[in-house]
């Protein structure tokens, strides 16, 4: 069964190359991160050029996670320069489905980062994403 | 078409630009529909804490950066 989302509009400022943009839409859902008995819903951005998921390391330490527990990998991000995450065995909830998901905590800067990713592994390799931008609208189907 | 054969109809887009502008680099709670901020701050335990208090049983989280600036993205 497929459930469906809006993209969502988030403030940007104009610049040379786009003068006229003040709003950037992009493919943002809301998604349920659960581990043992805690649960945040949180938004997070479909990205199908990420190889993993990444969330905020703050919204596993609300969740209970020791973030430095889990396995640690360091990749080239959103900034450029070198980052760490470690990864956890989670489960996230996209439209009242509960999927397992190992995803990376990040120590990111938080001036920079505004949502989860939801990359190849841990959410492409779970659901069919079909996402229109035109008409506004993502779909998934569980896999 | 999708696998239903059905056509993609339009739907709104859920524009976070205005009520999000005022909260640059803080954590904020949105309602579960997520279409008005309920709360905000830098520690995300007590921004959640607030919301609950508020009455919003669900909310939704996210961090407004500095800047949304001009994301290509890929990690």
């Amino acid at each position: 069964m497929a459930f469906k989302f809006a993209y969502k509009k988030f403030p940007q400022n104009p610049n040379d190359a786009f003068p006229d943009h003040k709003q950037a839409q992009r493919p943002v859902i809301p998604i349920t991160v659960k581990y043992e008995d805690k649960e945040i819903n949180y938004l997070a951005l479909i990205d199908s050029g990420a190889d993993f998921c990444i969330f905020h390391g703050e919204i596993g330490q609300v969740l209970g996670l020791e973030i430095k527990n889990g396995k640690k990998l360091e990749f080239f991000g959103v900034t450029g320069e070198k980052e760490s995450a470690y990864f956890h065995e989670i489960t996230i909830n996209v439209g009242g489905h509960d999927k397992h998901c190992y995803c990376g905590f990040s120590e990111f800067d938080n001036s920079k980062l505004p949502y989860g990713i939801l990359g190849q592994r841990g959410f492409f390799d779970m659901f069919k994403i079909t996402m229109d931008y035109r008409k506004n609208r993502i779909e998934l189907t569980a896999n | 078409m999708n696998k239903s054969g059905e056509n993609m109809k339009t739907i709104q887009t859920q524009d976070l630009s205005k009520i999000l502008k005022p909260y640059s680099n803080e954590w904020v709670a949105l309602s579960e529909k997520a279409n008005k901020v309920i709360s905000s701050g830098q520690d995300l335990s007590q921004v959640i804490k607030e919301a609950h208090k508020k009455g919003e049983k669900h909310p939704v989280v996210t961090r407004v950066p500095k800047d949304y600036g001009n994301y290509v993205l890929g990690l």
